[in-house]
């Protein structure tokens, strides 16, 4: 943990300039047996930069977040974190924040002890984790349920706890993966405040949602992922204004690429 | 209604092929494994009883007596100690080195037969020296066993002693034999006793001192645990061993499962994508359910000891049993971590180890003690934890030599941790090979 936080406090990458993309991945090809999860997905993520991945279930979202993690090899192609091609950047994990699909919490341990034990693992140091921990306590909404065990905790309440334990350690890039599925209208906007005092950091972020309403509100670009490849990005507005004409809506846009048929 | 809930019950048996297995594997395996045990059967047959025997009479019907123990077959007549390097040439058992054999747990029986022996075979009742049987407590069948063949040895040894007494009584009670009646008897009588073939009866018969003293009766018999008295030994150190360790494999395994858990809640997946090994993941589980072993262990032989009497009191056992419950909790946790490694959920999990842990336990001596089996078994045994682990706590509870020092009690373990150590290993090296899963896909 020591080690950990000198690697941060001597901004190990402030060499590289400011306006240089946090994240890039290039031609990113992966197969699990017979199935292509990705096939050449190109993806720029700038310095505080929202991006909202979306794309059908299968489209390969999950496997694209997951390489930038370091959790798929990637068959071909290259990712490059914060400066450095990914499969070097062992001390990223300081400055990467990830958000799984599921909720991945110690049931048995309280909201405290949960943001205590993966704020560690992220390489909070031991001085600041105390005030981290406030500050996702606060931000999530769980201040009051400090005590209670996670498995006593409503649906919306652990996906609250599911996005803090992620961000707790203040990643410069976050990767969220589906982070409000299945959450009511509240939750989700308490979802919405804590990232947002991140971007007020300077945080960069990568969402993969099907909430398409809500990547149209808060992202300012948007990346379309169909059959492992990239198919459409751009504003919302570019989207729109290119693919389904004027008055379209995202859900238009997205139907109009992907088409109507059903997918996995 | 009930044919439909039949039905979906039917299918989920059906599709869990662990369930399956112990539904019907696991009571065949288990039948046979007792079977195997208690009929004695298989190759390597019955199990013969090692019996040291000291013969402190040295007599003819002694040694008679001693041979025809030898013959019954049922025992294995050991007269001294195996020659070694140092020993090329041992003495045979007398009764200190006999006894203190039986306390180590090189044989479970003794036999001592004492002077005067011969001069009062056959005796009834009076100041007749007994026949001294030093058995080993924890093998309550052999003691039945020999007690019994020491009565069936005195009918067959000396069946001519048995006629001269009878003969003797007829003469006494009965009017008397001719001169020539004797003298037959006395060319007769050896060739009962197997001493010349019925053709060479001629010339003087040699004399058996004993044959004046008649028979009668059967051996006085008088048996006496070993250790029982001098060493506060007691069969609560038995079953508090392979009660511990059976328990210790079902509860490693147990929590162990955690990882299980762990994967399928997610928490292993967002652990690995922070950066933690999958080895440190491994190594962080297996130290803390080590120390759960080493804490519940500790429980078992602290409540052994303060209500069932269990001698901890002496520093060798104090420090014996130290070892053998941390080498035998390291190992017990590497081997719930391999189990949790190799399964993909927690009910195949449970299922695969409680066969494996059953059938390692049955084998290995926790159910049912070694001695009494075969030995194609007992030899089987040293292919489960159970059987390691079992013998070094009962080298250091039961069989240890309360005169020897700190350092020579702890070597006497030796084999056991370092089996248990190599076990430890080679579990957890199977574990983290089977962790590879964990990589990045
Ligand atoms: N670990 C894996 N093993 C096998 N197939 C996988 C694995 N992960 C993803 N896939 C397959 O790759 C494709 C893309 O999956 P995923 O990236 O999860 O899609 P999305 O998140 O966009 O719904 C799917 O067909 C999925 O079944
Ligand atoms: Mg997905």
């Amino acid at each position: 943990m020591q080690f950990d936080a000198r690697i941060r406090s001597t901004h190990h990458y402030a060499s590289s300039p400011v306006d240089d993309p946090v994240l890039t991945v290039t031609d990113a090809a992966k197969s699990f047996g017979d199935v292509s999860a990705l096939a050449g997905a190109d993806l720029t993520l700038e310095r505080g930069e929202w991006i909202g991945l979306l794309g059908p279930n299968g489209a390969g979202k999950t496997t694209l977040v997951r390489s930038v993690a370091g959790r798929v090899r990637l068959d071909a192609g290259s990712i490059t974190l914060l400066g450095e091609p990914l499969n070097q950047a062992t001390n990223s994990r300081s400055h990467l924040g990830l958000v799984p699909q599921e909720i991945a919490l110690y049931p048995e341990l309280t909201a405290e002890e949960n943001l205590r034990a993966w704020g560690a693992l992220s390489g909070v140091a031991k001085a600041e984790l105390g005030e981290r921990v406030d500050w996702a306590l606060e931000w999530s909404g769980l201040a009051e349920r400090v005590g209670k065990r996670v498995k006593t905790f409503s649906g919306g309440m652990q996906r609250r706890l599911n996005v803090a334990c992620g961000i707790l350690h203040r990643p410069e890039v976050v990767l969220l993966d589906e982070p409000t599925v299945g959450v009511d209208p509240q939750s989700r906007e308490r979802i919405w405040g804590m990232l947002e005092a991140l971007r007020r950091d300077g945080a960069s972020l990568l969402l993969t949602t099907h909430q398409l309403d809500e990547a149209d509100r808060v992202c300012d670009r948007i990346v379309i992922l169909d059959h492992g490849k990239v198919i459409a990005e751009g504003t919302s507005a570019a989207l729109k204004e290119r693919t389904a004409g004027a008055g379209a809506s995202l859900q238009d846009v997205f139907i109009h690429l992907t088409g109507r048929e059903l997918r996995e | 209604m009930s044919a439909t809930l039949l039905r979906v019950a039917w299918i989920h048996l059906k599709r869990d092929r662990v369930a399956l297995a112990l539904c019907f594997v696991l009571p065949v395996v288990f039948f046979s494994i007792f079977a195997a045990i208690f009929s004695g059967g298989g190759e390597g047959g019955a199990r013969s009883i090692v019996v040291l025997l000291a013969d402190e009479d040295d007599t003819p019907t002694s040694r008679r007596f001693a041979e025809t123990l030898d013959d019954m077959g049922a025992l294995r007549l050991s007269r001294g100690p195996a020659a070694s390097e140092s020993n090329p040439d041992p003495a045979p058992w007398k009764r200190e080195s006999a006894h203190r054999a039986v306390r180590s747990g090189k044989a479970p029986v003794a036999v001592v037969l004492p002077e005067g022996f011969e001069s009062t075979f056959g005796d009834f009742g009076g100041d007749r020296p007994a026949v001294d049987l030093l058995f080993d407590g924890a093998n309550p069948v052999a003691r039945a066993t020999v007690d019994g063949l020491l009565q069936g040895a005195a009918m067959q040894a000396a069946p001519d002693l048995l006629i001269r007494r009878g003969l003797d009584q007829l003469d006494r009670f009965g009017g008397g034999l001719t001169d020539a009646q004797k003298r037959a008897l006395d060319i007769f009588l050896p060739v009962v006793r197997g001493e010349r073939s019925p053709s060479s009866v001629t010339g003087d018969p040699r004399d058996d001192e004993a044959e004046n003293s008649g028979f009668g009766g059967l051996v006085p018999v008088r048996a006496t645990e070993v250790g029982a008295e001098e060493d506060g030994r007691s069969m609560v150190a038995y079953y508090a061993a392979s009660i511990s360790v059976m328990f210790l494999l079902f509860s490693m395994v147990g929590a162990a499962g955690s990882i299980l858990e762990e994967k399928e809640r997610g928490t292993l997946e967002r652990l690995l994508a922070s950066r933690v090994s999958p080895g440190r993941i491994l190594g962080a589980n297996w130290i803390f359910y080590a120390l759960l072993g080493v804490a519940q262990l500790s429980v078992m032989f602290a409540w052994g000891a303060a209500v069932f009497g269990l001698d901890l009191s002496s520093p060798q056992r104090l420090a014996g049993v130290a070892v053998m419950t941390v080498a035998t909790s390291a190992a017990a946790a590497g081997f719930g971590l391999l189990m949790a490694t190799h399964c993909t959920s927690r009910n195949q999990l449970q299922g695969v180890s409680t066969v494996l842990i059953l059938v390692m336990s049955a084998v290995g001596g926790s159910m049912v003690p070694r001695f009494v089996m075969p030995p194609f078994m007992d030899q089987a045994a040293l292919f489960t934890f159970n059987g390691w682990a079992l013998d070094g706590y009962l080298k250091v509870l039961w069989y240890d030599d309360p005169s020897a020092t700190l350092g020579a009690s702890l070597v006497t373990i030796g084999p056991e941790v370092a089996v248990l150590a190599g076990l430890t290993l080679a579990f957890l090296g199977l574990a983290r090979r089977a962790a590879r899963r964990w990589d990045a896909a």
